[in-house]
């Protein structure tokens, strides 16, 4: 347990200031950084953003930078984070945000978190430089299989660990689903080639075109674990989920495969952006629910597709797509159909697709992975016709590429252990490779985990760690009138000129005066407001001018069985109060409390936790 | 003494009304609360057009029942009050104002609001509403003696408003390519057939584009000029839009009740939860004749499905019919008609 050093300011070096009786004085604490279980538990109970991303990135640091007008600095918060922050700012699944204090029931709108990182990234000045801490070499030689996010991610940790990598990429360009499966529209590749070749700059050897398996020509598992001292195993999820079609048996050819004009989704995009021309007729269906299905939807739009419908088998109110997207993609004339279930593909004389058979559903239970089951109703099937039929039902992982047995999990995918490696000793796995098909950030900080993982094995200790860093904030950062901004809203591309072509970014980022109001919204969790109770005198100023219930009075404070503090013993009755408390929990850190507080026994401190080298 | 069933009612519309009327016939001990956001008591937004022909018409010769008869019937108004949440495992509703209201049963009768494409979204502020009696007083006030309105879509409520406009000497166009006889569902061929009707009726029909964009003008706060995709322009002294209703049920995101694009009810108007039913124009309901759920409009519509929600809380076993003859008529004086269209008799017995 770290020992909390207390000194105050303001008085003279020789007073003896261990008992704390300082009144009318503020406390100040000096910066330390802690691994205290109970200050890692702080953070992750009170700065639900942070917690929400799966990279653990500082979100109120970042966003803070950018009310400073210190994009450079904001830029590399993310970085610490997550490598790819222009990239993420602009396609990123957004988890902080349905988390954000300020969304809350009676606060409002979540902060507008992803497009002040893409902000960030935008505006850092053209002479900004990319800070790096790196290690000493360690001789030591790994092997990553998959130029993906995951793949990216731990390659750069494990460059800056000391170690000499070399990724190995099938494409003849880096990225994975980032460079092949996300549209230009979304995403322009000049943002991402640049975030990509940053990533690797530290001496990431890059090999594209090369392909792991056990053909001719391909590099094998087993050879690569013989010349490197680890290997990892980052090649996603990259096969496209067959679509089940009613009386299909196992071995039965897929009729999605065998037709003229119908496509699995991935392979569409992915083909798409190996410069492959591709052509839709004029009435499309894609079928699925995920970002790839809009995709799909949108690309065919802009190659002239002139109805397109997204088929659901739930309803929309259950798809994993952000509502902004949802919206464009209506914007772009995409009708989003729900409640149905494709169980036959009717075709013409020539064996093209004509339409397709549906069946009506209605909503069953809710799944492990949050969704709504799709039950078929008997009998209610129902024909519609269309000329081209994509496929986005999902993607799953394959391991026919191994030349090496590993044991699987229960979902078919490669088990791994807490460090991230497989059942054979060195070769490690990450990404959607473990998980299935997830998200970006979600790959991204799974292969940065995994990266500290290989570098424990490799190095016989631990040489990153989660940390957090507290240090003393002189006075509130924010006025309460920020908290009653509106979310700012993102300005987008005139529908008429989104047409024609696929590389027109439809998101034109935040003008720099309303990004400073969004940011302003934020609320600073990372602020934590104490009550120092020997110094309070219980004149309840601060109850009195607080926004919300957010300070109560308490009779105690349960202990957890880490040191943390828990539940709150609220009292009524003034004869009963043990102390006045600030439940950082419901606390919207607009400082008035800390302002109107006659004793200065109010102090904040910042807390910012994030992986440090040790 | 058991405890009085506590009734909340979520809208006033003609749903709303007719429910808490046959709840009280049904349940005399019981306590009936209708939540509204409206500022009146409950209109009948049908008879809205009726602003243009008969302008001395005022809020109290809309409303479907006089004041005394909350009253009489004691049936609790909440006006000007927004419902933000609804939990059903604890059956309480959250205010916006922070206040949770309790139920026993609760009946979502939340209508729906004007659906804006959203490819024309960006112009919501530039087009006027009508669909309170404020909004309807507010268009009446913007369009000058023999004004031009200028209508987006042309669905049924539009070309209620439309005929009434025509009859009062107003010049209206609408701008028919999509929604155009919204919700009937007609064949290109139908749609030109019925819409070269509504010319000879007097109304301006256009079907061949849309609006490309719309532009507030100088010669007065209502005024617009709307660019069609094929470049021509029209001025219009007030801009609507008609394309359709959204049902309203923001409220219900994330609540564990169905939703599709309105609330998912059997053909008893219940919902997946067994405290809440729904009715009107916010509800999807179940059709075995056609194995899908479908929304039914119009005033007779949704007035039965009130009655018939009332009916079921309070221990009923009552099915709408989900038959319907939605058929768009020309009448024998060379009129339009419409089952939507036909409205009477009184709200609430």
């Amino acid at each position: 347990m770290t020992q909390r050093e207390r000194r105050t300011i303001h008085i003279s070096e020789d007073e003896d200031f261990s008992d704390s009786h300082s009144y009318g004085q503020r406390v100040v604490t000096p910066v330390r950084y802690s691994t205290d279980p109970r200050d890692i538990g702080w953070v992750k109970e009170n700065i639900p953003c942070q917690v929400a991303c799966p990279a653990l990135t500082n979100i109120p640091a970042y966003i803070r930078m950018i009310t400073e007008q210190r994009f450079g600095r904001s830029y590399e918060l993310n970085r610490m984070a997550n490598v790819l922050p222009g990239t993420l700012g602009r396609i990123c699944s957004r988890p902080c945000e349905s988390k954000c204090r300020h969304g809350w029931p009676g606060n409002g709108e979540p902060v507008a978190i992803c497009h002040l990182k893409r902000l960030a990234a935008d505006y850092k000045s053209s002479g900004h430089r990319i800070n790096e801490s790196l290690f000493a070499p360690t001789g030591k030689r790994i092997a990553v299989i998959g130029a993906g996010p995951a793949g990216v991610a731990a390659a750069h940790d494990l460059s800056t660990l000391g170690h000499s990598v070399t990724l190995y990429e099938r494409e003849e360009r880096p990225g994975g689903m980032l460079g092949y499966g996300i549209p230009e529209f979304r995403l322009p590749r000049d943002v991402l080639d640049v975030e990509l070749q940053n990533a690797m700059r530290l001496g990431v050897q890059l090999k594209t075109g090369v392909e792991v398996g056990v053909g001719k020509g391909k590099l094998r598992l087993s050879e690569l674990r013989r010349q490197y001292d680890a290997v990892l195993l980052a090649t996603g999820s990259m096969e496209a989920t067959p679509l089940p079609l009613r009386g299909l048996k196992n071995d039965a050819p897929d009729p999605a495969r065998k037709l003229g004009d119908v496509e699995y989704g991935l392979d569409f995009l992915v083909d798409l952006h190996r410069g492959v021309p591709k052509k839709v007729g004029k009435r499309v269906f894609v079928v699925g629910a995920g970002f790839t299905a809009l995709d799909c939807a949108r690309v065919a739009r802009r190659l002239g597709a002139e109805q397109v419908t997204i088929h659901l088998r739930t309803t929309e109110e259950y798809i994993p797509v952000e509502k902004d997207e949802i919206f464009e993609a209506k914007r772009e004339g995409i009708v989003i159909r729900g409640l149905r279930t494709p169980v036959a593909l009717l075709t013409d004389a020539k064996g093209k697709i004509r339409g397709v058979q549906f069946a009506q559903n209605r909503l069953g239970g809710w799944r492990e992975n949050g969704r709504r089951a799709a039950i078929p109703i008997d009998g209610s099937e129902f024909e519609e016709e269309c000329d081209t039929l994509l496929v986005a039902i999902g993607q799953r992982t394959v391991n026919d590429y191994l030349d090496v047995k590993l044991e699987l999990d229960r979902w078919g995918s490669v088990a791994i252990g807490e460090g991230g490696m497989t059942s054979r000793d060195g070769i490690f796995a990450a990404g959607d490779y473990v998980h299935g098909p997830t998200t970006v950030i979600e790959a991204i900080g799974h292969g940065r985990r995994i990266a500290i993982g290989m570098d424990t094995w490799l190095m016989g200790r631990e040489r990153r760690k989660l940390v957090v860093k507290i240090e003393p904030v002189e006075k509130p950062l924010r006025e309460r009138s920020f908290d009653f901004i509106p979310r700012q809203h993102m300005p987008t591309e005139e529908t008429a000129s989104r047409f024609g072509n696929l590389t027109s970014e439809v998101e034109k980022g935040f003008a720099l005066d309303g990004a400073y109001e969004e940011a302003k919204r934020c609320y600073l969790c990372y602020h934590k407001y104490t009550i120092d109770v020997d110094n309070c005198i219980f004149c309840r100023a601060c109850i009195e001018v607080a926004p919300r219930d957010c300070i109560k009075l308490v009779d105690g404070v349960e202990i957890k069985d880490d040191g943390s503090y828990g539940e709150l013993h609220q009292v009524m009755r003034w004869d009963q109060v043990g102390a006045i408390w600030i439940d950082n929990n419901q606390c919207i850190r607009c400082g008035a409390c800390y302002m109107v507080c006659p004793t200065k026994c109010i102090s904040i401190t910042r807390n910012e936790m994030f992986y440090q080298d040790v | 003494m058991a405890k009085p069933e506590h009734y909340v009612i979520i809208g006033n519309g003609v749903a709303g009304g007719e429910a808490a009327y046959h709840l009280r016939q049904r349940d005399q001990a019981s306590r009936i609360t209708m939540v509204t956001v409206g500022r009146l008591l409950s209109i009948n937004r049908y008879e809205l057009p009726k602003l243009f022909t008969e302008p001395n018409l005022d809020w109290r010769d809309f409303l479907l029942n006089p004041p005394e008869y909350y009253a009489d019937q004691e049936i609790s108004v909440r006006r000007n009050t927004w419902v933000t949440n609804v939990e059903p495992t604890k059956r309480q509703l959250v205010l916006r104002h922070r206040e949770t209201l309790s139920y026993d049963k609760l009946l979502i009768a939340s209508g729906g609001g004007r659906h804006i494409p959203e490819i024309l979204t960006q112009y919501r502020d530039l087009m006027m509403k009508f669909g309170t009696y404020e909004e309807a007083r507010s268009v009446c006030n913007a369009l000058p003696k023999g004004g031009h309105m200028v209508m987006l879509g042309g669905d049924m409520i539009g070309l209620d408003l439309a005929r009434a406009l025509v009859k009062g000497g107003f010049r209206v166009t609408v701008i028919g390519k999509d929604f155009l006889f919204w919700p009937h569902q007609l064949d290109p061929d139908e749609k030109e057939s019925f819409a070269q009707v509504l010319r000879d009726m007097g109304v301006g029909v256009i079907t061949d584009y849309g609006a490309a964009s719309i532009a507030a003008d100088d010669r007065g706060p209502a005024v617009r000029r709307i660019v069609l995709a094929s470049g021509e322009t029209l001025d219009a002294d007030v801009l609507l839009s008609f394309c359709g209703l959204m049902p309203s049920l923001a409220f219900l995101a994330g609540a564990g009740v169905d939703l599709e694009r309105g609330v998912l009810v059997d053909p008893h108007l219940q919902s997946t939860d067994k405290n809440i039913w729904a009715a009107g124009d916010v509800c999807q309901i179940w059709s075995p004749e056609e194995k899908q759920y479908r929304f039914y409009y119009g005033w007779g519509n949704v007035k039965r499905m009130g009655q018939i929600a009332a009916f079921n809380m309070t221990g009923g076993d009552e099915s709408i019919s989900t038959f319907q003859d939605e058929r768009l008529v020309v009448t024998g004086s060379g009129e339009i008609d419409s089952p939507y269209w036909h409205y009477g008799g009184d709200s609430g017995g």
